[in-house]
């Protein structure tokens, strides 16, 4: 038992938090879904879909246009009524709790609509209304809207209409960095940059993780997950079909295989344990293999070939082979 | 109150647009009295004798033009027309701008909750109509008072206005509820005029027949008519039992449902 309770007579989440760091046997949650669903009306939504995001990394949500990665955002935030499951963001729950949480946590859309009326300027310190007076005052916060412009090259003169799409998107990141929150949601934020910003919005998630923020971003982008992440949730027509970290990802010993063969001395591999994805013609093979690599080359001496060649494949041709399989 | 002053700020234009050109409307037509004053009566007496009796009601042509406030009220019936379509639209779009416009998102994320976000709208609504009222009934005390020097009931002059604000507050409290169901820009507006020209119009035939009388129960236009108060001193009661129910309910609804609904961006 925590001493607080023994010493006041109770305990609550935090002090129940606090022991479990102070044991630094668990590892601190910050996002945790259990079983959510989501339906609407006949269109597909998610299904149950658990995922545990822990303090400070940086958590990539990876997957086709509409296999319910936004869904998934916009349940979580609270747009949209869950049909099932359960969420709780800092141990909170997503839908009773949500202005809590919400205090302190960053979003980015995929799409941004903000208000055309605006000019920039205005709008990050509507934003910045909403977090109240935080303890550094207002001067400081002044100085890093200024701080965050300049990063990412916004012009805070500009009225939100007449930015292009990318330009509004710098505007979202800003605005969800500005009241420096403890967890970062970000739904595709790199669409629309351009490679530079791209960097420095990269940058600045690097110094944000070392700094102990939580983030979780979505995106179809595999190079950027690949770069970014610590673990990744693939998820595949509203079902998480795997939560991994990205080193065991690669380390899953996947091998992709090329044999070049004649026509006539088809190396028989078929019956070896590990091999999926076979295909073969006239004179070549190739499949992928996670099996005994032993077995696998016992297998191919028995047959004549003229050339071989095993290579490990990209994070890509990974993902590729998950969605594929389609379990 | 963050949202409450944005919204106060981002509806002041078309607030602005709106008091100004009904309130001087209102004024303009008020300056013919003079001139109708001495032969409007004889005028009236005549045409009316040609109408079916019908369309004199319906129509409130039988008030007596000769004097100030009934002829102010026989105007005021088509300006509250306007005011209502003004209360209309204002309180259909208030909430369901955000979601036309995509900027839901944003407002969602921030550390606000849904029955927040419909209060400071909802105070905003009541504001803005509250000022509406004030600032016409200075404008029309004063423009009574230049026109003419009959003496009349301050007390009627003061529940005409009061009146307009309550057909004001059960359409934009109205459209409030529709707005949590239609929330495309290109249907919501011209739906929350064609509800109001419909009750406007169920108006006018409840005054036509007869039997078509206990319609006028379903049209908050009914409820404080310009004429109806002139003639008989007061707001039925029953009206104003509608009036809080109609307020109520909406309300409630525009709450319970909007904290109910999946909102899409």
């Amino acid at each position: 038992m925590p001493i607080d309770y023994l010493v006041n007579g109770y305990y609550n989440d935090y002090t129940l938090t606090m022991w479990s760091i102070q044991k630094g046997g668990l590892n601190v949650s910050v996002l945790e879904t259990k079983l959510l669903t989501k339906h609407y009306g006949k269109a597909r939504g998610i299904e149950n879909v658990s995922i545990n995001i822990e303090k400070g990394e940086i958590f990539g949500f990876i997957g086709p246009n509409g296999a319910g990665k936004s869904t998934t955002i916009r349940t979580l935030l609270g747009f949209l009524k869950p049909s099932g499951g359960s969420a709780r963001i800092f141990g909170l729950d997503c839908f009773s709790r949500g202005r809590e949480i919400k205090a302190r946590l960053g979003y980015v859309p995929a799409e941004v609509s903000y208000y055309g009326d605006m000019r920039v300027k205005e709008l990050l310190e509507y934003s910045a209304a909403f977090y109240g007076k935080s303890s550094n005052g207002s001067e400081s916060k002044k100085g890093r809207i200024n701080e965050l412009c300049e990063i990412f090259g916004v012009e805070i003169d500009k009225r939100m209409d007449s930015l292009s799409y990318g330009n509004k998107k710098k505007v979202a990141i800003v605005q969800a960095l500005l009241h420096e929150p403890e967890l970062l949601i970000f739904d595709e934020p790199t669409g629309g940059l351009d490679p530079l910003v791209q960097n420095s919005f990269f940058e600045v998630l690097r110094k944000e993780k070392s700094k102990g923020t939580t983030i979780f971003f979505s995106s179809h982008v595999l190079s950027e997950v690949e770069k970014m992440c610590d673990r990744v949730a693939i998820i595949k027509e509203g079902r998480i079909l795997r939560t991994e970290s990205i080193e065991k990802l690669r380390g899953n010993r996947y091998r992709k295989l090329k044999l070049d063969h004649t026509p006539d001395s088809k190396p028989d591999v078929s019956g070896l344990p590990g091999v999926t994805s076979l295909r073969s013609g006239s004179g070549y093979t190739e499949f992928m293999y996670n099996g005994d690599i032993n077995a696998l080359l016992g297998a191919l001496a028995l047959t004549r070939l003229d050339n071989v060649c095993i290579e490990e494949p990209s994070l890509e041709e990974i993902f590729m082979h998950y969605y594929s399989k389609g379990e | 109150m963050t949202l409450f002053l944005r919204e106060l700020n981002r509806n002041s234009r078309s607030f602005i647009i709106w008091t100004t050109s009904l309130v001087t409307s209102s004024v303009l037509m008020m300056l013919l009295f003079p001139y109708m004053q001495t032969n409007i009566a004889e005028m009236m007496k005549d045409m009316t004798g040609s109408m079916p009796e019908g369309m004199v009601s319906a129509l409130n042509l039988g008030l007596d033009f000769s004097k100030v406030l009934p002829f102010f009220a026989y105007l005021f019936q088509y300006i509250i027309l306007f005011s209502a379509i003004y209360a209309m639209l204002l309180g259909a779009g208030i909430l369901s701008r955000e979601e036309g416009e995509k900027t839901v998102e944003f407002l969602l994320a921030k550390p606000v909750t849904r029955n927040g976000i419909i209060t400071s709208k909802l105070s905003c609504l009541l504001v803005y109509l509250v000022v509406f009222n004030l600032i016409f009934a200075a404008a029309d005390y004063a423009a009574i008072r230049i026109v003419s020097e009959q003496d009349f009931s301050i007390k009627l002059f003061i529940l005409l206005h009061f009146g307009q604000l309550l057909i004001q507050f059960v359409f934009a409290l109205t459209g409030l509820l529709i707005s949590v169901f239609v929330t495309r820009t290109a249907t919501i507006y011209p739906l929350s005029v064609g509800v109001v020209l419909l009750m406007y119009f169920i108006s006018i035939i409840s005054g036509i027949s007869g039997k078509l009388g206990d319609l006028k129960y379903l049209t908050p236009f009914e409820y404080a008519m310009p004429a109806d108060i002139v003639r008989t001193g007061g707001i039925e009661p029953v009206c104003y039992v509608i009036i809080g129910a109609l307020i109520v309910a909406c309300t409630a609804g525009t709450y319970v449902f909007y904290n109910r609904k999946d909102i899409r961006a």
